[in-house]
């Protein structure tokens, strides 16, 4: 009897969420899309929409953590470049692929700990400091390569980009158990709670007794890491470090997070509604190609679906807090 | 007389919930009514039918002013029908200067243009009314809280509104300043405006209207002139039984020392060379209630945030039974035992996107998690024990905490602490906004804090719920403390001339 109940209560919690709108909105759009062009609906074009959706997602579960604490983290396309980067460089150097992909990952860190070391120490504002943090690394990486790409990269690395398991590739495996861990971490640790706490609100956070400024600089810190595999992937995706990839990324993955339900204000969202965001995101241009849309208005459609997605979202929170 | 404003047979839901139904009003020009009632009972939400917040439509019944009926569809409406609103948390803009603030939306121009010689004229004209005493041009960062509410007034004066909204205008005064505050309400009705006006400082409300109306549960239950009335009448009323007892204290037996403090002194944040705390020792023992009174700006919040750990002190010396305990943040000071309700509750005692029961758990999440993963099931137990324990009143534990009346969520904040193991409980202005049913629940959880050994040291604005609460007062004032009287020895004059230096003006 219990029993049942509970699950009765956890069926209508699902209509209830949030997400479930979205999700909604996911498949009509997608059979909308399907109806028009049938292609849509094709093996090849659904594992395609995966792994364009992973590399997005990957940075976005990343920009979900600073969003949450209350940040923002616009550094993060320069970061795909530059890790990228370094991680080719030192590939072509002949160091061992593990040592510099770990090279890669180590130079986001040190980015988000820039971040984090301007916003928590020097108090300058979150937009304002991986807004310098944004050109300084896209500087880096055009002074170092001269604009020039960086390859050939060995086969064994250009692999990890192409590789699959029956038929998924690596990076949708990838961001998907990024995915499940971001969702564990946000929702089942202590770690997580904070984060929510410090978004919700920091004045009570601090009087809490939770510290502040390490947890904010941890969320930068995994900003940046997750950036920076974002980037090493699409370097072996290409098979070559290009200097301008990741050029105005941060934008779609804020567009991604913030359609997923992610408040900017701090303290509200989910590693699932982000997951659906950048899905969404990917299923409308891919989808705006298929029915013949021109690219033209594709950038104007996105921008709508932005204003009306946080102006639903605002609605609703109004009628709750009223 | 003239019936300036009218309410009939209104009734107010939010979804399901009836806030109060069928209430019927009708106020004469120049009174004064006073507006009473437990948090919850409706009060706040009639005045916000009248100023506008909820628009014609949301609401059934009819409001009518001076004999015609209006239908407001936005604050816009309402102002233009001659009503202003003075809200509970103070809309001033602090960059701006006083005489911009009194006009801001209204400034009187020619042709577009703004002639600022006329403004700070007719600026002080407004701030002469209100008897603030500062210059037009100053800017209204530089004020205190309640010249900030004294100016909120001029700027609502300069409208020549009809009727004057008032929700709860003295919540975040002094008593002195609250009382400055009346006398200029007062000084209102010589102009025929007439006020409703809502507060949870029964002497205030009984000092002041010419009119009490208590509404309980949604339902108007009593409207009363003043000299039909009294304090112990309007309790019963608000509450639906007789108060005998507001305060519970009881005799305990105070034990060991467990808190004290030496010599802690705190500079100034904004003046150089300034200290707002100056070399503050006391101490308190188990079982003990210290009562901590001042007037805003006295330093008495700051005294507690350094002891807590959360503004840097520059010397001073923190013991906890007796061995020196050191703290430089606030997770020290929980360590060692100590425990801080702040004293603004929507700034630093509440997280507004979190529900009842992740509100409970923020400050102790090692006692619901292992190794660092929350153990959801005693997680949810806890919070509902301690849920169940005050009787917070939500639809439940995961009810988001903004759904509560300032009283519950007070209960929530409290209920963070004592889910921890604490010898110290610093509370800062506890019932705060908070109606007196409420009040009372939360005296009743101190008293048995007390009971079971802990240390309590108790800020307040309010003389008479220090005095009916606590063993021993002290009186802090410009960051030093004046005056330190047990129990029995304080009265209102010792403390208020001591809160105000009488005696040593400098």
């Amino acid at each position: 009897m219990v029993m049942s109940e509970k699950s009765a209560n956890r069926v209508t919690n699902i209509f209830k969420a949030k997400e479930f709108g979205l999700f909604m909105i996911l498949v009509v759009l997608s059979i909308l899309i399907g109806i028009r062009n049938p292609i849509f609906f094709s093996f090849h074009n659904i594992i395609d929409i995966f792994r364009n959706t992973s590399y997005t997602l990957i940075i976005a579960v990343g920009m979900t953590f600073v969003l949450v604490a209350k940040g923002l983290d616009l550094s993060v396309g320069s970061m795909i470049a530059i890790c990228g980067m370094v991680c080719a460089l030192f590939l072509s150097w002949g160091y061992p692929i593990f040592f510099c992909i770990l090279t890669g990952l180590l130079t986001g860190a040190a980015f988000g700990a820039i971040n984090a070391l301007c916003i928590v120490v020097f108090h300058i504002p979150s937009m304002i400091a991986t807004l310098g943090c944004m050109y300084m690394a896209r500087g880096l990486v055009l002074v170092v390569t001269k604009g020039a790409p960086v390859y050939p990269l060995p086969k064994e690395f250009v692999n990890l980009g192409t590789r699959t398991f029956f038929g998924v590739p690596f990076i949708v495996v990838l961001s998907f158990i990024i995915c499940l861990v971001a969702h564990f971490v946000l929702n089942n640790t202590t770690y997580g709670r904070r984060i929510y706490a410090i978004g919700g609100n920091i004045e009570t956070a601090k009087y809490a007794g939770i510290n502040v400024a390490g947890t904010t600089a941890s969320v930068y810190i995994i900003s940046g890491v997750l950036a920076a595999l974002s980037g090493i992937m699409t370097s072996a995706r290409m098979g070559s470090g290009q200097p301008s990839v990741g050029d105005g990324t941060e934008m779609t993955v804020i567009t991604a997070v913030i359609i997923g339900g992610t408040s900017l204000n701090g303290g509200v969202g989910t590693i699932l509604g982000t997951a659906l965001g950048a899905l969404l995101t990917n299923v409308l241009s891919t989808g705006m190609n298929l029915v013949g849309i021109s690219a033209y208005w594709q950038k104007f459609v996105t921008g709508l679906i932005i204003i009306v997605a946080v102006g639903i979202d605002q609605y609703q929170r109004r009628k709750v807090r009223s | 007389m003239t019936i300036v404003l009218e309410i009939k047979n209104v009734s107010k839901k939010f979804g399901p919930v009836t806030v109060f139904s069928h209430v019927n009003l009708s106020v004469e020009k120049g009174q004064i009514v006073a507006l009473v009632g437990e948090n919850g009972a409706g009060k706040s939400t009639l005045l916000n039918i009248l100023g506008g917040v909820y628009p014609a439509g949301t609401y059934e019944g009819s409001i009518w002013i001076e004999g015609e009926e209006k239908r407001f569809r936005g604050e816009k409406d309402s102002k233009r029908a001659g009503i202003e609103m003075i809200h509970q948390e103070i809309s001033i803009h602090l960059d701006l200067s006083v005489a911009e603030n009194i006009f801001l939306g209204n400034l009187s121009n020619r042709k577009g243009f703004v002639s600022w010689k006329q403004v700070y004229l007719d600026a002080q004209n407004y701030l002469d009314i209100v008897k603030l005493n500062v210059d037009p041009h100053e800017t209204a960062r530089n004020l205190s809280t309640s010249q900030h509410q004294l100016l909120s007034i001029a700027k609502a004066l300069a409208s020549h509104p009809k009727i004057l909204l008032f929700d709860e205008p003295t919540s975040a005064l002094t008593e002195a300043d609250a009382a400055n505050l009346l006398e200029i309400i007062k000084g209102l009705q010589k102009r025929q405006i007439t006020c409703l006006y809502i507060s949870h400082r029964l002497e205030e409300v009984i000092h002041l209207a010419d009119r009490i109306i208590v509404l309980r549960d949604g339902m108007l239950i009593s409207d009363k002139p003043k000299n039909e009335i009294t304090i112990n009448q309007v309790i019963r009323d608000m509450v639906g039984r007789a108060l005998d007892e507001m305060y519970p204290k009881q005799q305990i037996t105070v034990g060991d020392e467990v808190l004290r403090v030496e010599g802690i002194t705190v500079a100034h944040p904004y003046i150089a060379g300034k200290n707002i705390v100056e070399d503050i020792s006391f101490s308190v023992s188990a079982g003990e209630i210290l009562g901590v009174s001042g007037l805003v700006g006295s330093g008495r919040t700051e005294t507690m945030d350094a002891i807590f750990g959360c503004s840097k002190r520059k010397s001073g010396k923190i013991y906890i039974q007796g061995a020196e305990v050191h703290i430089v943040r606030p997770s020290d000071a929980m360590k060692a035992g100590i425990g801080l309700v702040t004293e603004d509750r929507k700034r630093s005692g509440i997280i507004p996107t979190m529900s009842l029961r992740e509100n409970m758990t923020i400050a102790d999440l090692q006692a619901v998690s292992r190794m660092g993963l929350i153990q959801k099931n005693q997680e949810r137990q806890l919070s509902q024990t301690y849920y169940d324990k005050l009787q917070i009143r939500a639809t439940g534990i995961e009810d988001n905490i903004l759904h509560l009346s300032g009283g519950n969520q007070q209960k929530v904040v409290l209920s963070k602490w004592l889910l921890k193991d604490i010898k110290v409980l610093i509370l800062d202005e506890p019932t705060r906004g908070v109606d007196v049913g409420a009040k009372v629940e939360i005296y009743n959880v101190i008293t048995d804090l007390a009971r079971r050994g802990l240390a309590i040291v108790m800020v307040s604005s309010e003389l008479t719920e220090l005095m009916g609460m606590c063993d021993r007062l002290l009186v802090f004032s410009r960051g030093k403390i004046r005056g330190d009287f047990p129990r029995q020895e304080a009265t209102q004059e010792k403390v208020m001339s001591a809160a105000t230096c009488v005696d040593d003006l400098m």
